[in-house]
């Protein structure tokens, strides 16, 4: 059998949406399951991508190559460790979205259903996708459907969440497509040869000079999106105006697209500009991890408390990308999973609370636990995880990310160690406020329990969170071989330098001869 | 090839103008209705004609019309664009009781003078299209003449579009002073040769590059798009929004190729034209940025396009012009047809409030203009992405990275404002009923070719990238 997986995968939610836009309109519950159904098609492939990859090569699997618009803009998919995890965390996230949508979206069903089945397709394009064009296509694609979800189901001051969410993702990624084509200018006069191809581009000696200028707008895209911390001002707005379902699907997924970012491309590609830009980076992510830490602990909305303790874990899991070492890298990408779920699960939590009380108030709720006990304890499960607690998730990211960071900079670990102690004061304070203590408010003791749907919604996440926490290896060492080829790439000694600004690259021969080769190996592994 | 085959085109045109003129006069009322087939019967003759004379290069008057295969995918452009002009205007000439057969004979001989321009060799008989184009276009903008702001469109048009002429008059008189010919080679040669008349010479192409800015509204010669855009019949609105910019952009790129290129670096031609470029794409869309019009929102925004298409010629990559001349086609013409639709017999919606809550009340029109609106932002995988990234790739390959910088910042500016109208569609409440005319089948026709043209242009534009190139490699 060799059915192209990855494409399917990326296009099946997208014939869903495609589907969906000519069935009537007058059956939300009809259109639901079928939102649903593809969905769960397109998590099911990605569960036989996750059994069938390859932990032993480095190289790219299950590749999908096709032309496409010619001059090197090709279709060109690939799975590795990098992005295995990623796209399993996308497909796995989207049917738990769109079956907690269910009761908090009651107008406009077929719109909202159409717009986060295209955004699923334009997630995981950009995380399969190895080709530099296509990647941006999905990149920018993506916003489209976001800035409807926030823009149409988002809270009161959804209109302009909206607008610096784009506006902000779209400057980053505006001077990132100018980089796309410089590499591509310089990758044609190096070598004669059209390319937007990843593969093709880390080939390329290029001079410290540009590759800061390059780096720099790559970097801005990426940034933007993690967000690191200066650059982190659209997060909370977005997050807090969005819908359930937005907020989590920015919070567990649009996030990690930035760091991804990095790993995949800003950091490979320009290796001599991260080795010298890396103290700067490394301190904004100390800076987001410490700025989000104690925004967090003032927060009087419980969604934008979950939302800037988001800027602090992700800050964590750029400082362990920065770190450059093994365990760092495997540490941020087991840490954006563990991330991706227990924030997802808080959002959601939050979105059941708020259909229940329709205020986000800490000092509105109080006692919840009385009335809510089941409830209760999946909420204290995924904040525990959020918070690091050994036997969950978080704990096995966190200390992986500390151990990368504590190689690097003792200074820096002791720093982020020092503020994680924050999460746990800043979730766990929230959790007395809002569950525990007397009843403050009468009304909170007619909230029915958690329903079926809702537990149904979350307890795939929980049971994913103690399997992950408990026996990480299996994912972690479908890590290995990706992350220590990234590695490679990231650390290797200064090439062929060439300090012209543009023309006159050369491309070492040797490797020249040796790309077809890696491509002829990546063939076998699909079949 | 010599053949009297060369005046096909432009006389087909012009010989429907006149078949429409004199059926009106000789039956009246009872033919008004179908006035607008015979003249897309003419159109589709026409473009029948096209389609067999590829690769025939057709010329006469010693080579001064020469449809070669550029004139030729640039005059379908054209053809496309009066199809769906008339398409658009079926139900508005009725609603809003403008003499048809008058804006059809005008809509056709604009037409033909912007066909005599693209397919052209020489700058004067350039110049007699460019005054068969714009004569018709002022008395096009006028029609409505009960309405003041039309009237005023029309005498703005007018007078601007004059001193345009006159000053390409002045340029095309110093041009033949110094070279001895109106040919475009010989215009090159003068311009290249180190002759005492040299200086004549560059002053005179300055001169004509000025009088085509007016034309394509680059900056600062844009003052009268807004006014115009807005008081014009709105189905005039689009023809004017895409067809001078085909004829004007196609003959400048006859002029660069000519050249040899956009000529060295450090040439004065080269400095204004980039200078132009750059003040278009900034000025148009910061004032975009303020409009609350839709129509003016949209001139702007087609003055910001008319810069990115001058990068392009900058950059040397005319496959690249006439791809985006293309996107622009279905883009801009797209984007005024749901202008049109905007209107009933006693009002047009046009003010962006009006659009509050639209998007929702007529899901297909919302998702079509939404779509166009995107295009034009530069989102992928539409077309304007496609055309905007062909043309920014192509300045990063000539060195010009300062401008391809400027035109992404200005693209991201720009989706601003374009989102700024979706806004309104999708996330306001509607402040005043707006009821639309619905039974409009031409029109959902040509918003339906639109989105398709958007789509495919950007998702799969093979055979149509191959056809422009293939066309532009004869230069």
């Amino acid at each position: 059998m060799n059915a192209p997986l990855l494409s399917l995968i990326v296009f099946l939610p997208l014939a869903g949406a495609f589907l969906i836009m000519f069935l009537p309109k007058g059956r939300p519950a009809a259109l639901r399951i079928v939102a649903l159904a593809f969905s769960l098609c397109a998590f099911g492939l990605s569960i036989i991508l996750y059994f069938r990859f390859e932990p032993g090569t480095a190289a790219f699997q299950f590749v999908e190559r096709a032309r496409w618009l010619g001059f090197g803009i090709d279709y060109h998919l690939g799975l590795d460790g990098i992005n295995l995890g990623l796209v399993l965390l996308t497909t796995f996230l989207f049917p738990i979205v769109l079956l907690s949508s269910g009761t908090a979206i009651q107008d406009r069903v077929k719109e909202f259903l159409i717009f986060l089945l295209v955004l699923e397709t334009g997630i995981i394009g950009v995380f399969l996708s190895l080709n530099l064009f296509l990647f941006y296509i999905f990149w920018e694609a993506m916003l489209i459907p976001m800035y409807f979800l926030i823009g149409i189901w988002g809270g009161k001051r959804r209109v302009y969440a909206t607008l610096k969410f784009v506006m902000f993702t779209m400057f980053g990624s505006v001077l990132m497509l100018v980089a796309i084509i410089v590499l591509f200018t310089a990758y044609h006069r190096a070598t004669g040869l059209y390319s937007f191809d990843l593969v093709d581009y880390l080939q390329l000696g290029l001079s410290p000079g540009l590759q800061m200028w390059l780096f720099a707008a790559f970097g801005l895209a990426f940034a933007v999106k993690v967000p690191l911390f200066p650059l982190h001002t659209w997060l909370p707005d977005a997050h807090v105006e969005a819908p359930t379902a937005g907020s989590v699907i920015l919070a567990a997924v649009l996030l990690k697209m930035g760091a991804y970012g990095f790993l995949r491309f800003g950091i490979p590609l320009f290796p001599d500009a991260v080795a010298r830009l890396w103290p700067y980076l490394a301190g904004l992510s100390l800076a987001g991890i410490i700025y989000g830490g104690f925004m967090a602990l003032v927060q009087k909305d419980i969604k934008s408390l979950v939302a800037y303790s988001s800027v602090s874990h992700m800050g964590l899991v750029m400082l362990a990308v920065f770190s450059l070492t093994f365990e760092g890298t495997e540490g941020a990408l087991f840490q954006m999973l563990s991330h991706g779920l227990s924030t997802g699960a808080l959002f959601l939590i939050v979105g059941m609370l708020y259909e229940r009380s329709h205020t986000r108030l800490i000092r509105d709720y109080g006692g919840l636990s009385r009335p809510m006990p089941v409830f209760s304890a999946f909420f204290l499960v995924c904040l525990l995880s959020s918070a690091g607690l050994p036997g969950l998730n978080g704990f096995v990211g966190e200390i992986l990310c500390l151990f990368g960071v504590f190689r690097t900079g003792k200074i820096l670990a002791i720093l982020a160690a020092g503020t994680i102690i924050l999460a746990a004061a800043y979730l766990l304070n929230m959790f007395r406020r809002v569950m525990q203590g007397p009843v403050t408010n009468e009304r909170v003791l007619r909230f029915r329990d958690i329903t079926l749907r809702e537990a149904a919604c979350l307890a795939p996440i929980v049971i994913l969170m103690f399997w992950m926490g408990l026996y990480p290896q299996p994912l972690l060492r479908k890590m290995d071989a990706s992350v220590s080829r990234y590695l490679q790439n990231a650390n290797r000694n200064p090439r062929i330098l060439v300090n012209k600004p543009l023309p006159a690259i050369k491309v070492p021969t040797p490797l020249r001869a040796v790309q077809p080769a890696v491509e002829e190996k990546d063939k076998p592994t699909h079949e | 090839m010599n053949s009297g085959l060369a005046l096909i085109p432009p006389a087909v045109i012009v010989a429907a103008a006149l078949v429409v003129l004199l059926l009106e006069a000789c039956f009246g009322k009872a033919i008004r209705d179908s006035l607008g087939y015979i003249g897309l019967g003419f159109l589709a003759a026409c473009g029948f004609f096209c389609v067999r004379s590829w690769n025939k290069s057709y010329s006469y008057f010693g080579g001064r019309l020469d449809l070669n295969n550029l004139a030729l995918v640039l005059i379908g452009l054209l053809l496309l664009a009066a199809v769906m002009v008339i398409l658009i205007s079926f139900k508005y000439i009725e609603t809003r009781s403008l003499p048809a057969a008058e804006f059809l004979a005008l809509l056709l001989l604009a037409l033909a003078g912007a066909m005599i321009m693209v397919s052209s060799n020489s700058l004067l008989i350039i110049f007699l299209g460019l005054e068969i184009l714009s004569v018709s276009s002022y008395a096009l903008a006028g029609l409505h003449f009960q309405d003041q702001k039309s009237a005023e469109a029309a005498a703005k048009y007018f007078l601007l579009g004059s001193l345009a002429s006159a000053l390409l008059v002045f340029g095309l008189a110093l041009l033949y002073g110094a070279g001895r010919s109106l040919d475009i080679p010989a215009v090159a040669a003068a311009l290249h040769g180190a002759s005492s008349l040299h200086l004549a010479a560059v002053a005179g192409l300055g001169l004509v590059v000025v009088a085509f800015g007016f034309k394509v509204a680059l900056v600062p010669f844009h003052m009268w798009t807004p006014d115009v855009y807005e008081g014009a019949p709105t189905p005039a609105t689009a023809f004017f929004s895409v067809v001078p910019k085909v004829a004007v952009f196609a003959v400048l790129i006859r002029i660069l190729a000519a050249l040899g290129g956009p000529g060295d670096r450090g040439g004065p031609f080269f400095w204004v034209l980039a200078a132009l470029a750059v003040l278009t794409m900034l000025i148009g869309t910061l004032a975009a940025l303020r409009q609350t019009n839709i129509k003016r929102l949209l001139a702007y925004s087609s003055i910001a396009h008319a810069g990115y298409i001058a990068v392009g010629l900058l950059a040397g990559d005319y496959a690249g012009v006439v791809f985006y001349l293309a996107v622009y086609l279905f883009m801009g013409l797209g984007a005024f047809a749901a202008v049109t639709a905007l209107s009933r017999e006693d009002a047009e919606f046009l003010e962006l409030d009006d659009l509050a809550g639209l998007g929702f009340k007529y899901p297909w029109l919302g998702v079509s203009f939404s779509a166009l609106l995107l295009s034009m932002a530069g989102f992928p995988p539409l077309a304007g992405f496609l055309g905007k990234f062909y043309i920014f790739s192509a300045a990063v390959r000539q060195d010009l990275v300062p401008l391809a910088i400027i035109g992404v910042l200005t693209s991201f500016i720009s989706v601003f404002f374009y989102l700024r109208v979706i806004v309104f569609m999708y996330m306001r409440a509607p402040s005043r009923e707006v009821d639309i005319l619905q039974e409009n089948p031409g029109l959902f026709l040509v918003l339906f070719i639109c989105l398709l043209g958007v789509l495919q242009l950007g998702l799969n534009p093979g055979n149509i990238l191959a056809l422009i190139r293939m066309a532009v490699i004869g230069l």
